[in-house]
């Protein structure tokens, strides 16, 4: 985790939606390619607003954030898109687009003009597609698709856009515990053998713990650790961060153990 | 299943006992992988060819419609001729204006009630058009200057008016929505009862025509070239930001982080919106209902995407509003109505077809 492979690197951010309240405070993060981080906190901690200055769509009133050794705000929108890409907690589409025209928007900082797909487009799209094994309702609605169907739907017109950087913000958070883990899984592969940095951020310390490389635990706009996930499941650090009394229980496999509210 | 699959994660330290929940049955809807299918989309000659068809059509329509109406008269001289070939092609251009209006604002919005009409921007043009003819009167400006500007800037500022008592933290409920839409209409409409009854008592029973949307075949040339601009610049504005349409579908955040500039996107689309609504009044009056219901025939018959949706549903706004001016000319007298306003055919027919799309489609896509 030297800093030449941090492709995303926020340093010091911080933000305040109204002054004097700010849910930021000095947080400093990095994401590398290859590397699949999680950000765990309490509701209010401040995650999701950090994921939103990490996109652009924030502007921190303090701190930098870098991009390829670029400053975040000297991007242009579409510039931005063909290298940060986001999904959101819950996958949605006002118009009766099929998962794979949906795949295929996110292409839209690539197209021309007339936004038209063309045989490179297609290509694209279809990877995406496979690699997150959604080419087999390529013609069917949002609506149609179960809620994990409709994610990897989500996942696949990020990975169109052909970035470095995904942001997901909770994408589990409405699915059952094995569509949860299959995202999970993905998420991790995407990771390691695209390469891309993955950040996500989390409401489930125990999945996290299990498949992520790093772990951020945040607390009150602060970051509390992060580091591996054997060095930041402990009692202490978890407790100062979601500020309840917790167990660890180890796992039969011996991996890290698991975490329970007391 | 995810990782069944043709990919097996390598890395894995964590994630080494594998579950045996992969194994069980996917959702029963789960269909095989088809490797060589290729998602299908829009392609350029199926838009070619749609909106070649749909410009035909129109151009079809517009000459059957202006021949109907000559013979329906028994008057072939040539000024008929030119005066029906001007009322079909001022016709044309509020159909158009109206159904691409209604359309934009439906995409923008993410609201498929949303409309002109509606929302009230057709009113506040109105409001102008009312200033635009006192002031024609009183400070003997040339109506093709004064109308259509001071349409536009009331047709911009009760855009604004709704748009900012509808959003919450840039959100817009779509109740809050219509329910906002209405206040302004209530507003704009007390306004041209207050200023009519200021400007001239007598001309009361003229505005309450006026407010019913009808079309002039004595539409001076010199209105008709300038708002035909504007209807025709708005059009193309919003035809740049197709694609962006789509993808704003998908929400402000997605759409943002894809590469689109939402905050232009709303701005381009106001500004489109009010401008081509604007001339749309400033030639026929308020028209209700049109945006509603032609962009969502047009969505059924070809999707949702606005990249064809923004080239066929103008050109079916303009085909229906020729059709329905022809009806209302040729049925009238037929009926001894007299003159029928379109307009008044607009609304017998939309306000069904609005109460409908609430009680169907969109309470399904609140839930």
């Amino acid at each position: 985790m030297n800093a030449q492979t941090d492709i995303l690197q926020a340093a010091d951010v911080t933000f305040a939606y109204r002054p004097g309240e700010p849910v930021l405070r000095g947080v400093s993060i990095s994401a590398a390619a290859g590397r699949f981080t999680c950000l765990l906190g309490p509701n209010g901690s401040g995650k999701t607003t950090l994921l939103r200055c990490l996109m652009g769509q924030l502007a921190p009133s303090c701190g930098a954030i870098a991009l390829g050794g670029r400053a975040l705000r000297d991007y242009r929108p579409r510039e931005l898109a063909r290298v940060l890409a986001y999904v959101p907690q819950q996958p949605a589409s006002s118009l009766a687009f099929s998962a794979g025209e949906i795949v295929l928007m996110g292409r839209y900082a690539h197209g021309g003009p007339l936004g038209l797909a063309g045989p490179g487009d297609l290509t694209v799209a279809r990877e995406a597609m496979k690699m997150t094994d959604t080419l087999g309702f390529a013609a069917r609605t949002l609506d149609e698709l179960s809620g994990g169907e409709a994610q990897r739907v989500m996942i696949a017109r990020a990975l169109a856009q052909q970035p470095s950087v995904i942001l997901l913000d909770e994408p589990t958070s409405h699915l059952d515990i094995r569509h949860q883990l299959n995202i999970y899984r993905m998420m991790r592969r995407l990771a390691h053998d695209w390469p891309m940095a993955v950040v996500c951020v989390s409401h489930d310390v125990n999945v996290a713990a299990r498949l992520a490389d790093e772990l951020v635990l945040m607390r009150g706009g602060l970051v509390v650790a992060s580091g591996t996930p054997d060095e930041t499941i402990r009692q202490d650090l978890l407790s100062q961060t979601y500020d309840v009394q917790v167990d660890l229980i180890a796992t039969p496999d011996g991996g890290v153990p698991m975490v329970r509210a007391k | 299943m995810i990782d069944a699959g043709e990919r097996p994660s390598h890395t894995d330290g964590a994630a080494a006992p594998k579950p045996s929940a992969p194994a069980a049955p996917a959702a029963p809807d789960q269909t095989p992988v088809r490797d060589q299918a290729a998602p299908a989309t829009l392609s350029l000659p199926r838009l070619i060819g749609w909106s070649a068809a749909m410009l035909a059509a129109a151009l079809a329509v517009g000459g059957a419609c202006t021949l109907v109406g000559v013979i329906s008269l028994s008057d072939l001289t040539r000024q008929m001729w030119e005066s029906r070939a001007l009322l079909m092609l001022t016709a044309g251009l509020v159909g158009a204006s109206l159904a691409a209006g209604g359309l934009a604002l439906q995409g923008l919005m993410r609201n498929p009630l949303a409309e002109p009409y509606i929302l009230g921007i057709s009113s506040g043009a109105g409001v102008g058009v009312m200033m635009g003819l006192a002031a024609t009167a009183k400070l003997s400006l040339p109506a093709w200057a004064s109308t259509p500007v001071l349409a536009f800037l009331g047709a911009m500022a009760s855009c604004m008016a709704v748009y900012l008592v509808a959003q919450r933290r840039g959100r817009l409920d779509p109740y809050s929505l219509i329910l906002s839409g209405v206040i302004v209409n209530i507003f704009n409409g007390a306004i041209m009862l207050a200023g009519n009854l200021y400007i001239d008592p007598n001309r009361i029973a003229d505005m309450t025509y006026w407010a019913t949307g009808q079309l002039s075949d004595a539409t001076p040339r010199s209105l008709l070239g300038v708002c035909g601009a504007c209807i025709v610049a708005g059009w193309a504005a919003l035809l740049a930001n197709s694609a962006a349409f789509n993808v704003l579908g998908l929400g402000d955040d997605v759409a943002g982080s894809s590469g689109v500039r939402v905050n232009r996107l709303r701005l381009v689309t106001f500004g489109a919106v009010g401008v081509m609504t604007a001339a749309a009044v400033a030639l026929a009056g308020p028209i209700g209902f049109l945006g509603l219901i032609v962009p969502h025939i047009c969505r059924m018959a070809f999707g949702p995407d606005h990249r064809l949706g923004l080239v066929v549903t103008p050109l079916a706004g303009a085909i229906f509003l020729m059709i329905a001016e022809t009806l209302c000319r040729s049925l009238g007298p037929a009926l001894r109505l007299g003159r029928v306003p379109v307009g008044i055919l607009t609304a017998l027919a939309g306000g069904p077809f609005f109460i409908f799309l609430l009680r169907t489609r969109f309470r399904g896509a609140s839930a």
